[in-house]
């Protein structure tokens, strides 16, 4: 939930492209995992290759599709929505409708007592939360203190100065959908892996990934933390209590945070 | 003068004819043809609540279909759960659909552009999942079944389809003169302002989210209309008509067609709904044609064809008229581009 909502809120914040095809690459990473752990059963090796073969496609996208649009938002959209369902199609073709499920691999799999809560709670969910905040971390150190990261922000803020400058920005923005891309993809094998993997699985998660970002605010990473809390306490108090509403609960937050602030809790104005 | 009096006469003759072919459709065509018009006039009045917004708000709207679906729905339970006679279920069906788009309006109305996109794609969403997951009233994923469409004057419109044909018909064309007429009056004036510089018209003194908050539920009315239809005509109803695809499509439609003219908005219907059942024939990847077609309109086509064909009407049909500047019509002289660059 972090990971595909950090990735989005890359991709959103940095190039103010609202990229749909997110759930798809999402989906599309777990299958690949899936075949790639098949084939080599190493875990690691399905990540990396779900994680890689995602952000070929988002490179794909962008160098080809959304570059033509620059600047365009509203058909940038459109453009990410199409390739959404392409993709969603051709994962449907290639691996079938059936749910699958990626197996824990062994060093994580297992239970672990925590003394203090008293409850024994599934190691590989623990690891889940710690990759997490691993990759918030990264993306923060990145953005905030490397050199790239700060021309990465420079160049979304003012374009021509900063490619006046002699950067390709251009390229830049490639790396940086490409990156979320790969996000994508990882969350994709680690959110497999103990969630199902089923056709249909792109919708749900764009759909939660977006609630958390109009909760968050576009262009935050602190409100996409508090965002996909918010958003994952509510689903998962829901789905237990009143498993008919489960989504639809999410309805209220929604409204809730729109009508007092209509960017987001932590959403810049424009 | 006498050209122009040429041009209003063969204007009104090719209306005649179009109105002569459609109320003649069940005589001269076969039964298959007059299926496919009642289905292209159902969702074409979906397709036609996507191109207002789109083309005389701006806003490109991704859940209009759950409109369409919550009147079916209504309409569905209603009728065979409850039991109600024929003119209680689609009536209460518009208004719970209405009311449902004065909620949703309350939040879409204040958001903008690419917003109005995101939020509209996960209220859809939304509904989607509730019609999915709240299974003691929708039954889940199968639906409802053994709906029947009402009886007039001893005809039932159940079993003949022409008398389906002309009920909808009625119906279609009341929904597109009511958007039509909304387009030319003095709302549809103050609705293309906001669409074109919020700012000046928020400085001249209109209540702007006030505006875009009538045109979505007006919009959302014709939507239900289209699912009221939908649900006669079919028997049932199920989650896959409020579903994500089922909202793309309605825009895809809009867009091919041509999101600046209503006509635009039933043509695209007709080439979709045409492409559907030659497609299913071939192939299950019918979703799959969908997305590229999709992306090479989003790419190549954003005037779509009506608007391509509008520009040939205007230059070579009717150039005797349209050659005079000053009479140029103001509405086709300045094309509102939706989809510009900033």
């Amino acid at each position: 939930m972090f990971i595909t909502a950090s990735g989005l809120t890359l991709s959103f914040s940095l190039m103010r492209v609202v990229n749909l095809t997110h759930g798809a690459f999402y989906m599309a990473g777990g299958f690949i995992g899936l075949s790639v752990l098949k084939f080599s059963g190493s875990w690691l090796l399905a990540v990396l290759a779900g994680g890689v073969a995602t952000s070929a496609l988002a490179f794909i996208e962008e160098r080809f599709l959304l570059r033509r649009a620059r600047g365009n938002d509203l058909i940038e959209t459109l453009i990410s929505l199409s390739v959404a369902i392409i993709v969603g199609d051709l994962v449907l073709v290639i691996w079938g409708g059936y749910p699958r499920t990626i197996s824990i691999p062994e060093a994580l799999n297992g239970a672990v007592s925590i003394p203090l809560l008293d409850t024994i709670y599934p190691v590989y969910r623990i690891f889940t939360v710690g990759l997490a905040l691993v990759i918030i971390g990264a993306l923060w150190v990145f953005l905030k203190k490397t050199r790239l990261g700060v021309t990465i922000r420079a160049g979304v803020d003012n374009f021509e100065m900063v490619s006046a400058l002699g950067i390709n920005v251009r390229r830049l923005f490639s790396f940086v959908f490409t990156l979320s891309g790969f996000l994508a993809g990882v969350s994709g094998v680690v959110g497999g892996t103990f969630l199902m993997l089923v056709v249909g699985e792109d919708w749900r998660i764009l759909t939660l990934t977006l609630i958390v970002i109009i909760i968050g605010g576009m262009g935050s990473l602190g409100g996409t933390i508090v965002g996909s809390l918010i958003t994952g306490l509510i689903h998962s108090f829901s789905t237990a209590f009143i498993p008919q509403f489960s989504l639809f609960v999410l309805f209220l937050p929604v409204a809730v945070i729109l009508s007092i602030r209509p960017r987001g809790l932590f959403g810049k104005e424009r | 003068m006498t050209k122009e009096r040429g041009y209003r006469f063969r204007r009104a003759l090719l209306g005649a004819l179009a109105c002569g072919i459609i109320i003649a459709i069940p005589w001269i065509s076969s039964k298959y043809f007059m299926m496919m018009s009642i289905r292209v006039m159902y969702f074409g009045m979906l397709t036609m609540s996507v191109t207002y917004l789109a083309g005389e708000l701006g806003a490109v709207s991704l859940m209009q279909a759950a409109f369409f679906g919550i009147s079916g729905y209504s309409v569905a339970l209603l009728q065979s759960r409850y039991g109600f006679p024929f003119p209680i279920p689609p009536l209460a069906g518009l208004v719970i659909a209405v009311l449902a788009a004065g909620l949703f309006g309350l939040l879409v109305a204040k958001v903008r552009g690419i917003y109005f996109l995101m939020l509209t794609l996960v209220l859809g969403q939304l509904v989607w999942a509730l019609a999915n997951q709240w299974s003691a009233v929708t039954k889940g994923d199968t639906g409802i079944t053994n709906i029947y469409a009402p009886t007039f004057f001893g005809i039932s419109t159940e079993t003949s389809k022409t008398a389906f044909y002309f009920f909808q018909l009625v119906f279609f064309c009341g929904a597109a003169s009511f958007l039509a007429a909304l387009k030319r009056s003095p709302f549809g004036l103050m609705l293309r302002g906001v669409r074109d510089s919020e700012s000046r018209m928020a400085m001249l003194g209109f209540r702007v989210n006030l505006l875009r908050y009538a045109a979505f539920v007006f919009a959302s009315l014709v939507a239900a209309l289209g699912g009221v239809f939908f649900t006669y005509f079919t028997g049932l109803i199920n989650p896959h008509s409020v579903a994500l695809p089922a909202n793309v499509e309605a825009l895809l439609a809009a867009i091919l067609g041509g999101i600046n003219s209503l006509l635009g908005a039933v043509v695209g219907t007709v080439i979709l709904k045409t492409l559907d059942v030659v497609l299913s024939g071939i192939t299950d990847r019918y979703m799959l044609i969908m997305g590229v077609l999709f992306m090479l309109v989003i790419m190549f086509a954003r005037q779509g064809i009506v608007g391509t064909l509008m520009k040939y009407w205007n230059n070579r049909l009717f150039l005797s008229r349209n050659r005079d500047p000053e009479r140029r019509p103001s509405g086709f002289s300045k094309k509102p581009e939706v989809f510009r660059n900033p």
